[in-house]
């Protein structure tokens, strides 16, 4: 149980996908712009990338080694096309919301990532949580980055007004520069934080 | 010296192209499989999905008629009586093509008009789905549908501050449409 919960937190914390490994940078810039849209696609890559470590972990003894990666990419098209087929059948709204997305998480390389280093060699349950808290930590990151965006950049927290009409919005940071000094400064601080842990555990470690 | 080729053998190119191609073959097997449970489910599921939009755009609507002839253009009844026309639009935006819907009732004034789709920038641009824009269109004739950036001139559409651009796009596009819905009132019936 504990080690499961080592492999959740890592994600959210000390490899956080987006403020640490770097990894899918091109949604955190595109669809942060507001706090439901980073919210919404957090979600929808959590659910891919739990399934399909999932996934690629039950098959991971039959996939033949040198064409491991194109079978991932397959896998992961499988996953979200079927899950684009059932939302558009049974919950049009949520598809036309999430429409453009879904088409997006076929090519997000912290999903292929996960595969690759993680699921490929590990048990089914290890690289779901894996994937679970890897996806975890991407939603937060998301979140984290439309929030300060939406609040600068307009003045408002999930469409609802919470600066008052003295504050002119910076436009800057509903723009895509913006979201990249953002996203170097959030990265910068993640780093203080992560160093400063390493510095503890290290202290802890020559203390015993 | 057998094990050798024994690996061989697995790693051949064969074994290999059959193992992508059998992965390809079941996934291809579980999308087929899922296309055909919910087809018909998604057919229906985006039909409704259209007439709602519809029928919010015009109050107190309850039908919805194709009409022969025009493509994808709407008559709106509530029970029998002729309530509008929905009509889509598409004009250029300030990041590409914006795509409309435009309802207009049965005298040519617009009743108001939904973004389908557009491309223009967050909290500017796309502020023209929103209440406060889209109200200055209900019951504006052809002349009046103009951008304008006088605060004192009330018959006209105010321009939304940041979005000159935006506001014309989509001024023309809905005066567009309802000069088309004029021409076929008069040609038409």
């Amino acid at each position: 149980m504990r080690e499961l919960w080592k492999i959740f937190k890592k994600g959210i914390i000390s490899e956080n996908p987006i403020l640490v490994l770097a990894l899918s940078l091109c949604p955190a810039l595109a669809v942060t712009t507001t706090v439901q849209n980073a919210l919404t696609m957090g979600l929808s890559v959590t659910f891919v990338l739990a399934a399909n470590n999932t996934v690629v972990s039950l098959t991971r003894k039959w996939v033949n080694p040198k064409v491991r990666v194109p079978i991932y990419i397959t896998s992961i098209a499988t996953i979200v096309t079927v899950v684009e087929l059932l939302l558009k059948a049974y919950a049009p709204a949520l598809y036309s919301n999430l429409g453009i997305y879904l088409q997006l998480i076929v090519v997000f390389a912290i999903i292929l990532a996960r595969a690759e280093v993680f699921a490929s060699k590990n048990k089914i349950i290890p690289s779901f949580v894996d994937g679970f808290g890897m996806g975890i930590g991407f939603t937060v990151a998301m979140v984290l980055i439309g929030t300060i965006r939406e609040i600068l950049g307009n003045g408002t927290f999930f469409g609802m007004q919470v600066l008052g009409d003295w504050y002119h919005p910076a436009l800057i940071i509903i723009l895509p520069p913006g979201a990249f000094i953002l996203i170097g400064y959030l990265v910068g601080i993640s780093k203080i934080i992560n160093e400063k842990q390493d510095k503890k555990l290290k202290l802890q470690g020559e203390a015993k | 010296m057998s094990e050798q080729q024994h690996e061989d053998k697995n790693n051949s190119t064969l074994k290999i192209a059959l193992n992508l191609a059998m992965a390809c073959l079941i996934s291809g097997c579980i999308i087929a499989l899922t296309y055909f449970i919910t087809a018909d489910a998604a057919v229906a599921a985006s039909i409704k999905l259209r007439d709602d939009t519809m029928k919010t755009m015009v109050e107190g609507s309850t039908g919805i008629k194709e009409i022969e002839g025009k493509e994808e253009w709407y008559e709106v009844y509530q029970g029998e009586e002729l309530m509008g026309y929905i009509v889509p639009a598409a004009t250029k935006g300030y990041g590409g093509t914006i795509e409309l819907l435009v309802a207009v009732d049965p005298e040519g004034k617009i009743i108001t008009y939904k973004i389908l789709s557009s491309k223009e920038t967050p909290g500017l641009g796309d502020n023209a789905s929103k209440e406060g824009f889209t109200s200055q269109f209900t019951g504006k004739i052809t002349e009046h549908l103009i951008v304008t950036k006088d605060p004192s001139d009330t018959e006209d559409i105010q321009a939304m501050s940041g979005a000159t651009i935006t506001s014309k796009a989509v001024t023309l596009g809905v005066k567009d449409a309802e000069v088309e819905v004029l021409a076929y009132l008069e040609g038409g019936e």
